[in-house]
């Protein structure tokens, strides 16, 4: 069984099947992830490089952006994205 | 295809449209005649009662508050409607309206020309006992596929919603539409961020344009609001699911709509056309969308989760599939299917996506739902203003 899904050949980002463990290995897919933290089922993990600013590709569509540098096999999620929209970022 | 194609049964209603269930509804004009409508109900042999927190007042949003509750009575699956009223003429207005949308058979019982509590409460019971033996000597007879009105909700969502359960509503709702039905996808907040996608699916550039618009008119309240909405949507529960943004929670709560072109937007509980994909601008709130789908004619819900929702509507089935296995099993009672094996390599998209459409057309035909048996009968009024008449 696979313990990640890759949704749409255009995502950053992989979505977890399984929990994930620190120091993990996934070869699957075409994907060579060593994961970096625990990741809970059903939250993602980057499948590349994410820098700083980048969009946060989900569906093969914009789902938000990166707000720190972001590695692969990292746990992607509020501690290190923020959406584009509704959002009182660009006033503070 | 489906074996269970062709074979759908429902009540003729005399406007034209169809009911999948025959209910003998119970429905209360006014704040305080609430628990004696429940008291009826509770005491019949099936009648269904709903409370609601209107006292007539005629404020910003009465239109709404009116068009919901007379929608509501006039659903295609009420049998009859028994409406209890203080008397008061803006009471009044909402039984002409029903009539206006198709209200099937009716009584009203006023409290000002009955003259006492105790009357009406047996008064009423011996109608609603009387009306739902009648109801339940009608047979259902064959009928077209546009006699479905779908209604599409997700609540409770986790990350395998747009993964799981939500692209099995949209295989279902992609062959309904196809065969005439009509389907209706909702919450205009959780389509935020993935409206342009809905919006390309349009069947002219001008529907497309009231989709955008739907969402550009929300987010343009809450911004001139000052509210970062980053603290509600998504929800503490759904970023604990595993859901970060709000896009994110869109671009999966669209994958209930399927890939069926949209024929048109409509407005909170505006009556839905025979056949064809809709999007209703309705809030995200759970029960406030379900109450305006009932009113909107909508006779049948599909309700995703990812955390069970344990709510239903008096009048309308409503099918809760589960996002993933792991609640499925953890809450059976509020599961009807599990979507959650496409996620553990168990089935894929299509097995489920039928297997939804089989379980719809079985509802649709009398099948009782996990919801109609725990008796989740929510009902909610949606406003827009502050009640300004105290």
């Amino acid at each position: 069984m696979r313990k990640v899904l890759v949704l749409n050949a255009s995502d950053n980002i992989a979505v977890c099947l399984v929990d994930l463990e620190i120091g993990e290995h996934i070869e699957q897919d075409g994907l060579n992830l060593n994961i970096q933290n625990r990741i809970p089922r059903g939250h993602k993990v980057a499948s590349r490089g994410i820098t700083k600013g980048d969009g946060i590709i989900k569906y093969g569509e914009r789902m938000g952006h990166a707000t720190s540098d972001i590695k692969v096999g990292e746990h992607v999620h509020t501690h290190n994205v923020l959406g584009d929209r509704l959002s009182t970022e660009q006033v503070k | 295809m489906s074996s269970a194609s062709n074979s759908l049964k429902g009540f003729a209603r005399s406007d034209g449209r169809w009911g999948l269930r025959n209910h003998v509804l119970i429905l209360p004009l006014h704040s305080a005649l609430c628990a004696t409508a429940r008291k009826i109900a509770d005491e019949s042999n099936g009648a269904v009662a709903v409370s609601h927190d209107w006292s007539g007042e005629a404020d910003a949003d009465f239109e709404r508050i009116i068009k919901t509750i007379s929608g509501f009575a006039a659903n295609p699956n009420n049998f009859a409607t028994i409406f209890i009223t203080i008397g008061t003429p803006n009471e009044l207005m909402i039984i002409e309206l029903a009539k206006k949308l198709g209200l099937n058979k009716y009584e009203v019982l006023n409290v000002a020309q009955l003259g006492s509590m105790g009357k009406i409460a047996d008064v009423g019971l011996t109608l609603a006992n009387s009306l739902v033996k009648e109801a339940a000597a009608v047979d259902r007879v064959s009928a077209p596929w546009s006699a479905i009105a779908l209604g599409q909700e997700c609540g409770g969502s986790d990350a395998l919603s747009g993964i799981t359960a939500n692209p099995a509503l949209g295989v279902a709702s992609d062959r309904l539409v196809e065969l005439g039905s009509a389907s209706v996808l909702g919450e205009t907040t959780e389509i935020l961020g993935a409206e342009h996608l809905l919006a390309a699916r349009a069947i002219t550039p001008e529907i497309g344009a009231q989709i955008v618009e739907a969402v550009a008119r929300y987010e343009r309240s809450i911004n001139y609001e000052g509210i970062d909405m980053r603290g509600a949507q998504p929800s503490r529960g759904n970023i604990e699911g595993g859901l970060t943004t709000l896009e994110e929670k869109s671009l999966g709560a669209a994958k209930k709509a399927g890939s069926a072109q949209f024929s048109g937007v409509l407005d909170y509980a505006d009556q839905v056309p025979k056949s064809g994909l809709y999007f209703m601008d309705t809030p995200g709130h759970d029960i406030e969308q379900l109450t305006g789908f009932a009113a909107a004619g909508i006779n049948i819900v599909v309700f995703t989760t990812g955390r069970g929702t344990p709510t239903g509507s008096a009048i309308v089935p409503t099918i809760k599939v589960a996002t993933n296995t792991t609640m499925a099993l953890a809450i059976p009672d509020l599961i009807d299917l599990n979507a959650g094996t496409i996620a553990d390599g168990l089935k894929t998209l299509d097995e489920v996506g039928g297997e939804l459409f089989d379980l719809i057309l079985e509802v649709a035909n009398g099948k009782e739902t996990r919801a109609e048996a725990g008796l989740h009968h929510e009902f909610s009024l949606s406003r827009m203003y502050n009640t300004v008449i105290r």
